[in-house]
């Protein structure tokens, strides 16, 4: 893209210089990386000394350059580099994600009343919030919402599924948990299941676990499904309106088979789920013990899935995936799970009494207990499924419950939270200790000898291998031994007719879960051997997405599955705030111990309302934007775009010009002031803010309260005419401004007393003198003297301490109910790294330098590069106008006399 | 004070709690506040968004101590 000009900074500097130049007839691309342009102008209130409305000022200005045929307008974008090419300049440009498609929003701000995300508003100086969906103001140009979405939150980047944790965490903080719950069934129909008995990776990961620790998502998410079960027993929707003429297969009705066959009905695919047992849910029916999985969550869950049209045939057990593909089927998904067991290889292993874990729990959960009323129970193995064993054996009356674990409790892959739960109830622990062998009587197992090991290097699972010490055998008594020493797939129906891995898991691309016959996709443990619920919930989800674009006769490989934005990092996070007060995590709470054994009653209590408002309010935003995706629900020109990604390209310009502006003193840099710490002392934006027609609040009111001040004072040259902060020089504005804002608080508080603390009043310009005199004329008083000191009065009244030059010098002391430091201005020169081969020179303050001030104001250290408005140095509205002016003239006059050389 | 940002945060979470307190009828910050047992500054932050953002309004009245009252604006959700 070629232009004659690149303006970069669109406040009223580039504003006027692009019009000038646009007028002249060049083509001009003005680049601001806010999403409005305006500057600070469009947020000041009036304009000194004519008392003008600012807003009156800046819009026509907005609206003529937004819609001048010579200029291209890039908002929330940015300059990266600039550098000569052939006696032109090129330049990168980077525009931003704004996740809104500007043709197609309106500014209806629909996005912004539904957004769950409340952050500081930089356009009110932090007085009020904004949304994380936002326009900045109400007289921005473009007026389009832009969301800040800075990048995806660890939880949701932890999800094997990719449940939006921080989006639903927002919506329960907000105590909309309907919503919350529609926006987990985004990604997961198993939403109970998870609440109930997910590993929970997302809490693993979260920010606030490097304070007081994580945010109890997992309890969140059960809050919100049993609210919504309780309120909505049966799903309120049916299969989809159009529905597609494939069909889908799907083996086992698990997490993985459940999660496939709902995100394809979804699509309308017609779907019919094989299981081999009596009832679907796979592993949560069978093996979860109903202590951690009440079984009326999975009953309700499933009826996410079946709502949709997919019919469950139970009890039918499929043996080969080709016939099933003749019976009409255009594609399968293959979840059988993990069903067998591995066995020992000891002796005993078959008498009476030895049961493997798998099989024992799915007795259990099929009202098939045995009674284990009095009985030493032993336990082997070191995983979940081991401790869930035992917790069970618990619970059908067992007197002992030993399990034995070959390694220490360092290797053991149970979950930490459920060993110390199995100890709380009374499971004893002994590790390093493995049977060689049950003995039996009459068949049946009675005692066991085992041996005690020690650790030796690490094998090929990174952990430690036990050896056997030699002559540690010992035999005890024992009525009964659960082996939960591991599952493997249920795959040996299919080993002819698709690969397999050696360990018996189906071979699949990892990318799509493919496997070796085209047709057939397979995924949860068959694929990954024994894994967690939420895992094989995000391979169903993958196998669904691809499994549609096989039947559409895409090719896959081309195709991409998640598209996420890399995840905030923890020190960014961290680093949006100076302080974190304490916000410690509640305790979670569960039935007492001897309470738990005695039936299968849930051991963990659900949170009340108030716990999960009050843990939802520990997030700290992450991404910023949550994806709660409240603003796609609302949006009523569908404008919405997540899937926007920033854009880098190279433009040619013949001339520059930077018209940057300046930044504003940072107030906290004095801190003998309190600015930040005491909510009244201000600073002078703010106030501009506060008496613009646009305000944040109702009227001019104080911060700490909101009462109507009626005290008010002004410390000039707070960050200017000061070396201590590193900035010599007069900021030409503050005087002005201020008497400004003095006159405007007189007609908008007729009550209130104003008091300006000065060190000389600079009253300059044309009609500026006069300014002055009005305002001491209306009653403003003007106390010459540096303002030392200000403190806080409880009642948030302020103290200043000052030296009153005027009356003899004396130190004194004056109450006030709000302050406004009237700060200076401040250069700012990251502009002046983007230029590459040639050096953008500042002065000896870090303002642009002009290098021909006297003859040629414009001009900078590079030929071809010119400098308009505050960028060069502090001025007033009307001075930076006549630089804009200056610029636009010698910008075309560089041109022309370029042009005319040829 | 809290950080800024910290208490703006919160407001998602308190805005149940604060219309239910105007329910009563209207209500200058400080009172809210003292209901709510947080401090004024804070407060201000939560009520002041949420009259940005259509769910309260102020009425005429000022007390004589020079606050506005909040109520509750109908037509929001």
């Amino acid at each position: 893209m070629k232009y004659d000009v690149l303006v970069i900074g669109g406040g009223i500097a580039g504003m006027e210089s692009a019009l000038n130049l646009g007028d002249m007839g060049y083509k001009v691309l003005l680049v601001e990386k806010e999403p409005s342009i305006g500057g600070k102008m469009i947020l000041l209130s009036k304009v000194f000394p004519t008392l003008d409305c600012a807003s009156c000022i800046s819009t026509p200005k907005m609206a003529a350059t937004s819609h001048h045929p010579n200029i291209t307008l890039l908002t929330s974008s940015e300059v990266r580099e600039v550098r000569r090419e052939n006696g032109k300049f090129r330049a990168k440009i980077h525009r931003k994600a704004v996740f809104v498609d500007p043709a197609k929003c309106t500014g209806c701000q629909e996005c912004e009343f539904a957004c769950t995300v409340a952050v500081p508003d930089e356009y009110n100086f932090g007085l009020v919030a904004r949304r994380a969906a936002f326009i900045p103001f109400p007289q921005a140009v473009p007026k389009k919402a832009v969301i800040e979405w800075v990048g995806t939150s660890p939880c949701i980047a932890a999800c094997p599924t990719g449940i939006k944790a921080h989006g639903y965490i927002s919506l329960a903080r907000a105590g909309r948990f309907e919503k919350a719950f529609d926006l987990i069934m985004e990604d997961a129909p198993l939403v109970g299941t998870l609440g109930k008995a997910c590993y929970a990776p997302c809490e693993g990961e979260c920010t606030r676990g490097s304070l007081e620790g994580p945010l109890p998502i997992r309890k969140i998410k059960e809050f919100i499904a049993e609210r919504y079960y309780e309120q909505h027993p049966e799903p309120e929707y049916g299969p989809p309106e159009e529905l597609k003429d494939k069909r889908v297969a799907i083996i086992g009705s698990g997490p993985a088979g459940l999660t496939a066959a709902y995100f394809l009905a979804r699509k309308g695919y017609k779907v019919t789920v094989f299981e081999a047992h009596k009832k679907p849910g796979g592993m949560l029916t069978y093996a979860l013990p109903s202590f951690r999985l009440p079984k009326r969550i999975v009953e309700r869950d499933i009826k996410n899935i079946t709502a949709l049209g997919v019919e469950i045939k139970t009890a039918t057990k499929i043996t080969s995936l080709r016939e099933l593909k003749n019976q009409g089927f255009d594609a399968i998904f293959l979840a059988a799970g993990t069903w067998e067991a591995r066995r020992m290889g000891i002796e005993g292993e078959d008498l009476e009494g030895v049961e493997d874990s798998i099989d024992f729990l799915k007795r259990v959960n099929e009202g098939k207990a045995p009674s284990l009323k009095g009985k030493t129970v032993l336990v082997v193995g070191g995983g979940n499924v081991a401790i869930d064993s035992a917790r069970v054996a618990l619970r059908l009356g067992a007197s002992k419950v030993v399990i034995q674990y070959r390694r220490s409790e360092k290797e053991m892959p149970a979950f930490q939270w459920e060993v110390q739960e199995a100890e709380e109830e009374g499971v004893e622990f002994q590790y390093l200790k493995a049977p060689v062998r049950f003995l039996g009587e009459e068949g049946r197992v009675k005692w066991v000898e085992s041996v005690r090991m020690r650790l030796g290097e690490p094998d090929e699972s990174g952990r430690r291998r036990p050896i056997p010490i030699e002559g540690s055998q010992e035999k005890t008594r024992v009525d009964f031994v659960i082996l939960a020493i591991g599952l493997k797939p249920s795959t040996s129906p299919f080993k002819e007719e698709v690969e397999l891995n050696p360990n018996g898991t189906v071979k699949v691309n990892e990318k799509t879960l493919q496997t070796s016959l085209p047709y057939v996709f397979a995924g949860g443990d068959v694929v990954s051997g024994p894994s967690m619920i939420v895992s094989a919930m995000g391979q169903g989800k993958r196998a669904a997405h691809f499994i549609d674009l096989f039947l559409q006769g895409k090719s896959l490989e081309e195709e991409e599955y998640e598209n996420l934005l890399p995840v905030v990092s923890r020190e960014e996070v961290l680093s949006r705030q100076l302080t974190h007060s304490e916000k410690r995590p509640l305790k979670k709470r569960t039935l007492p111990p001897n309470e738990r054994v005695k039936d299968f009653r849930e051991v963990e209590l659900p949170m009340s309302l108030e716990e999960v408002v009050y843990s939802a309010s520990r997030c700290l935003d992450c991404g910023v934007c949550s994806q709660c995706h409240e603003c796609i629900r609302v949006c009523p020109a569908d404008a919405i775009d997540f899937s926007q990604k920033p854009v880098e390209f190279e433009v040619e310009a013949e001339a520059v010009v930077v018209s940057q502006g300046f930044k504003l003193f940072p107030a906290e840099r004095k801190p003998q002031y309190g600015f930040g710490r005491f909510p009244n002392v201000i600073n002078a934006m703010q106030m501009d803010r506060l008496l613009a027609p646009t305000r944040p609040y109702n009227t001019v009111l104080r911060p700490s309260d909101g009462k109507v001040p009626e005290n008010i004072a002004f410390v000039l040259c707070t960050g200017s005419r000061d070396r201590t902060v590193g900035n010599p020089i007069c900021s030409q504005v503050c005087c002005m401004y201020s008497i400004k804002q003095a006159q405007l608080l007189m007609g908008a508080l007729p009550l209130a007393d104003i008091t300006i603390y000065y060190m000389d009043i600079r009253a300059f310009g044309k009609g500026y003198e006069e300014f002055f005199k009005q305002a001491a004329d209306m009653g403003v008083q003007f106390v010459k003297g540096r303002v030392a000191k200000i403190e806080e009065k409880k009642d948030g009244n302020l103290l200043l301490y000052y030296e009153d030059i005027e009356n003899g010098g004396v130190k004194k002391v004056a109450e006030h109910d709000l302050v406004v430091l009237s700060v200076g201005l401040l250069p700012n020169p990251s502009v002046s790294k983007i230029f590459k081969d040639e050096t953008l020179e500042l002065d000896s303050l870090y303002w642009i330098k002009q290098v021909e001030e006297d003859v040629s104001p414009a001009s900078t250290s590079i030929e071809g590069v010119f400098v308009a408005g505050t960028a060069a140095g502090p001025k007033d509205i009307p001075d930076t106008i006549l630089t804009a002016g200056a610029a636009s003239a010698e910008v075309a006059a560089y041109i022309e006399r370029k042009r005319r050389k040829g | 004070m809290r950080d800024k940002r910290e208490i703006i945060r919160d407001e998602m979470a308190m805005r149940a709690r604060i219309l239910e307190i105007l329910k009563e009828g209207p209500k200058t910050v400080p009172e809210v506040a003292e209901r709510l047992s947080r401090p004024t500054a804070e407060v201000m932050f939560w009520m002041m968004a949420m009259r940005k953002y259509s769910l309260i309004e102020e009425t005429e009245e000022m007390t004589d101590e020079g606050y506005y009252k909040y109520r509750i604006k109908e037509g929001r959700k």
